[in-house]
């Protein structure tokens, strides 16, 4: 039963994805259906098998052979875990809302079909990738999200800018995955199989030595890295925002950035083998962390500023997982996957409707009268913020807990940091939109689409029932989740060894002082943009070369370009070019000349001189005599 | 008694190489022809040979097959000669070279 | 030594060099002549290997009518350019090449054969004998003989009289 509900979760998609791949090209409006219909059949299941298995103690595995190769043998197949339930539902639901969301949203668009067939492709490889019992299934899944990701990224492929994106993300995660692929390889090598529960069983200590653990998880986090968009590989991810907003909202909230969190709580007890490769990884989401909530200071760009939040988001989790923290992890995933998806569809509201993403513009053309979205995004905010009663603070809290339980204060501090950004970057962005005022910004504003919109007037159009209603559903989720946290800490931690559930201290004294920094964040976005008198220029875009710092990507991009120009392009090109022409084509044209000339010399046999065809009878004849009498 | 087996075996193993010496040697289309019925006739009295070897009648039969066949070949070889004597005006095999 | 056996040499003695003579010809009539004694002798060791009527079939079409047809086509192309060279260097050495390995190889096959060195009993297979063995087994095989002669007959009228039509009917 629970099988049969898990495929039927996972093929519905895949169904939904061939039939309007081949047969509703020309009828939009049924593909959408087809679409919604087959996602909405999985998140039922999802949903009908988290009920079913609240109380699990032990994993639902089910598999079959699907190559063998010598000792080891690859199954295909489901694993029914928490962790893999929660995040199916979360997935499902997501999916869900964002696809009836789209229909309002990409309503019109010429590539409406297509956009749904992507959008199936993308559910099935990410529910059968959140179901795998094995890593190699699940690094196809990876693979196959990348993939549907770089087509939604890509959508709009007539746009120069949206291309270059989908190739950006597409490039960029594929460094990640290369690393996870060899880390994987490097598990099967010396572990002698991929199962996740064998894997994660404390098994692969045995058969490993420490530093092929350490090598591995390392290898395994690289892909994780390019997944989640963390140091060093998270330019990728504000390009990104080139897609449609639904596709943001998918991509960069619940679904493929979450997946590498993902696959760190999924061989979380392997990554706990090697506190060395932990240590590392909590010093990666700190950083980028960090990195990402300063760019978010700055930006000017709706999407922008969430998608930075995403990355500082996900530094998040992966500091509470390396911090020991599974729990914590999983739970700010689950949370942030809903009201991050919220804060994308808000800012889809006033995109779509005013077209322009800037946001001084939104406020100018008086986005503010949008009642059902600034609700919404001022309840997302903050939980985004961690303000109480909201979800965002009860997982961060838990976070922080874990990392105030660490020796070293370090981590704790960098993160009260970031959550004195988060708040401050969040509210800015929401006080602009409430507040606007004929300040200096306007003098260098410069958006085209926003004098458009002005020159032409353009109302507001009023908010269709199709795009209101994902808000909604996703704001009152928002408000509840919080509430949910012990319910799903037993639920999660009920197949996982005590000590590595056992949760930190409950609203200790980090609790009070994030809260306490939090506010402040808040009231210093108030003082500088709130306030009737505040000018609307943040205390970082004062000092020129913080502000250009921090505009520019802290230069991320450009080290790259300038790697990619000198050491690659001039260095390792240029020798790979040399040995191109000097070594393989030469030696292949070599290899050609003998051939042709062999063939020259050899085409007297065939040349139409019929007794040097004699001849080789003959020959024939006699060597076959030859081998039969003497053989 | 006659003689052993072995020496008609290789009175027809020596006919046989000339012919396959002449029919490959000789720069002339009716040498081939020649030389194919030299090889004929030296497979002829290996079974006629053999026939009396083993006290089976099959080696004559089969020598009569192979006269019959070589008159069939000989007739459609000469009459195609004849057609490339008239095309080229020559019978050098080596004449597209 | 027999009489049988002085016989038999003599003949094969006939038959190869009389076929030694024939290749080495420059002259094709000669090469035909010489070929008509190699098909006596031929015959005459049929005979002595006791098969009369093949002896007698060997001599009526082979030295008769396919020498002669070969004589007549000689003469009726006339081929006298005598050929550029008569065994070009391309092609003798690797026939002589390959003529020497069978011949090491015949001779290295036959020395280790002891029971071939048995001589041969003389029989001798009655023209009678011969022909109702051949019409009773092999009857079918006869008649497919004598189609496959036929369709050599329509082939070879065919290849000589549409030539000959088609340069008629050209107008040039």
């Amino acid at each position: 039963m629970s099988v049969n509900a898990a495929v039927l979760a996972a093929i519905a998609p895949l169904m939904a994805f061939f039939v309007t791949l081949i047969l509703t090209r020309k009828r939009p409006w049924l593909s959408a259906g087809i679409s919604v219909g087959a996602v909405s059949i999985s998140t039922v299941c999802a949903v009908f098998l988290l009920f079913r298995h609240w109380e699990m103690t032990e994993p639902v595995l089910y598999t079959s052979t699907w190559m063998v190769s010598g000792a080891i043998s690859i199954p295909l197949g489901i694993m029914l875990d928490p962790l893999s339930l929660l995040m199916l539902v979360i997935v499902g639901g997501i999916c869900l809302l964002v696809q009836i969301y789209s229909i309002g949203y990409m309503e019109g668009d010429p590539g409406f079909s297509r956009y749904f067939t992507f959008m199936s492709l993308f559910a099935w490889a990410m529910i059968t990738m959140t179901i795998s019992p094995t890593m190699l299934q699940l690094y196809v899944f990876w693979e196959l999200v990348g993939l549907s990701s770089y087509l939604l990224i890509g959508f709009w492929y007539e746009k120069f800018s949206a291309g270059q994106a989908g190739k950006k993300a597409f490039v960029m995660t594929r460094l990640g995955d290369v690393a996870f692929l060899i880390g994987i390889l490097l598990v099967l090598v010396h572990a002698g199989n991929l199962n996740i529960v064998e894997i994660n069983s404390l098994g692969p200590s045995e058969t490993m030595s420490p530093l092929i653990i350490t090598l591995a998880v390392l290898l395994i986090f690289g892909g994780i890295i390019g997944k989640s968009a963390q140091f060093p590989l998270l330019t990728w991810l504000p390009d990104a925002m080139e897609g449609p907003t639904p596709v943001s909202a998918l991509l960069h909230s619940a679904t493929m950035v979450a997946a590498g969190v993902f696959l760190f709580a999924r061989l979380f007890p392997f990554f706990s083998l090697t506190p060395t490769a932990m240590a590392l990884c909590l010093a990666i989401g700190t950083v980028s962390m960090l990195l990402a909530s300063t760019m978010a200071m700055v930006s000017r760009d709706i999407k922008q500023v969430w998608a930075y939040s995403t990355i500082s988001q996900l530094g998040y989790m992966i500091m509470g997982l390396a911090a020991g923290g599974y729990v914590a992890g999983v739970f700010h995933l689950t949370t942030h996957a809903v009201f991050k998806a919220l804060l994308f569809l808000c800012s889809g509201v006033f995109i779509h409707a005013l077209h322009t993403n800037d946001m001084f513009d939104i406020a100018k053309s008086s986005g503010r009268r949008m009642k059902i979205p600034v609700i919404c995004l001022i309840i997302a905010g903050a939980a985004l913020a961690g303000l109480p009663p909201f979800s965002g603070f009860f997982s961060k809290e838990l976070i922080l807990a874990k990392l105030a339980a660490l020796d070293n204060p370090i981590w704790l501090i960098f993160a009260l940091a970031g959550v004195f950004l988060t708040a401050y970057y969040t509210f800015r962005l929401i006080f602009i939109i409430l507040f606007p005022k004929p300040g200096p910004s306007d003098a260098d504003s410069t958006s085209i689409a926003a004098d458009e919109a002005e020159r032409h007037d353009v109302k507001p159009h009023p908010i269709r029932q199709t795009m209101a209603t994902p808000l909604i559903i996703l704001a009152a989720i928002t408000l509840v989740l919080g509430f949910f946290e012990d319910p799903v800490e037993r639920f999660l931690s009920a197949t996982v060894t005590e000590s590595l559930s056992a949760s930190g201290m409950h609203h200790g004294w980090p609790a009070f002082m994030a809260l306490g920094l939090s506010v402040a964040g808040v009231l210093l976005a108030l003082i500088e943009f709130g306030l009737p008198k505040s000018r609307q220029i943040g205390f970082a875009e004062r000092m020129p070369f913080v502000y250009n710092l921090f505009s520019k990507r802290w230069y991320i991009d450009h080290v790259y370009r300038y790697f990619i120009d000198y050491v690659i392009d001039r260095g390792v090109a240029k020798i790979c070019a040399r040995n191109d022409k000097k070594v393989i084509d030469k030696s292949i044209d070599t290899f050609c000349d003998g051939i042709v000339e062999s063939s020259r010399f050899l085409s007297f046999l065939h040349a139409g001189m019929i007794q040097y065809r004699l001849i080789v009878v003959f020959a024939t004849l006699f060597f076959l005599s030859l081998y039969l009498l003497l053989g | 008694m006659i003689v052993p087996f072995s020496h008609v075996m290789i009175l027809s193993g020596i006919v046989f190489l000339m012919g396959v010496f002449c029919a490959v040697a000789r720069r002339n289309l009716i040498m081939i022809l020649l030389g194919l019925e030299i090889m004929l006739n030296a497979a002829s009295i290996a079974f006629v040979g053999g026939s009396l070897h083993f006290h089976l009648m099959e080696g004559q039969v089969f020598a009569l097959f192979i006269i019959a066949a070589a008159a069939a070949e000989v007739s459609v070889g000469l009459a195609l000669f004849v057609c490339v004597y008239r095309r080229t005006g020559s019978l050098d095999p080596g004449i597209g070279e | 030594m027999t009489l049988y056996a002085i016989i038999f040499y003599l003949l094969a003695a006939l038959i190869i060099i009389s076929t030694g003579i024939a290749i080495t010809r420059r002259n094709m009539v000669h090469v035909v002549i010489y070929l008509v004694f190699s098909f006596f002798g031929t015959a005459m060791l049929f005979y002595l290997l006791g098969a009369p009527l093949l002896a007698l079939l060997q001599i009526i079409i082979y030295a008769g009518a396919v020498m002669v047809l070969f004589l007549f086509i000689i003469m009726m192309l006339r081929v006298e350019a005598p050929e550029i060279s008569m065994f070009p260097f391309s092609q003798w050495v690797p026939a002589a090449a390959l003529c020497a390995a069978s011949v090491v190889l015949g001779l290295l096959l036959l020395i280790p054969e002891s029971q071939l060195g048995k001589p041969l009993e003389t029989a001798i297979a009655t023209p009678s004998d011969f022909g109702f063995y051949l019409f009773k087994r092999h009857w079918l095989t006869i008649e497919l003989v004598s189609i496959l002669l036929l369709v050599a007959l329509v082939g070879a009228f065919h290849l000589g009289k549409s030539k000959l039509s088609a340069k008629s009917e050209d107008p040039s």
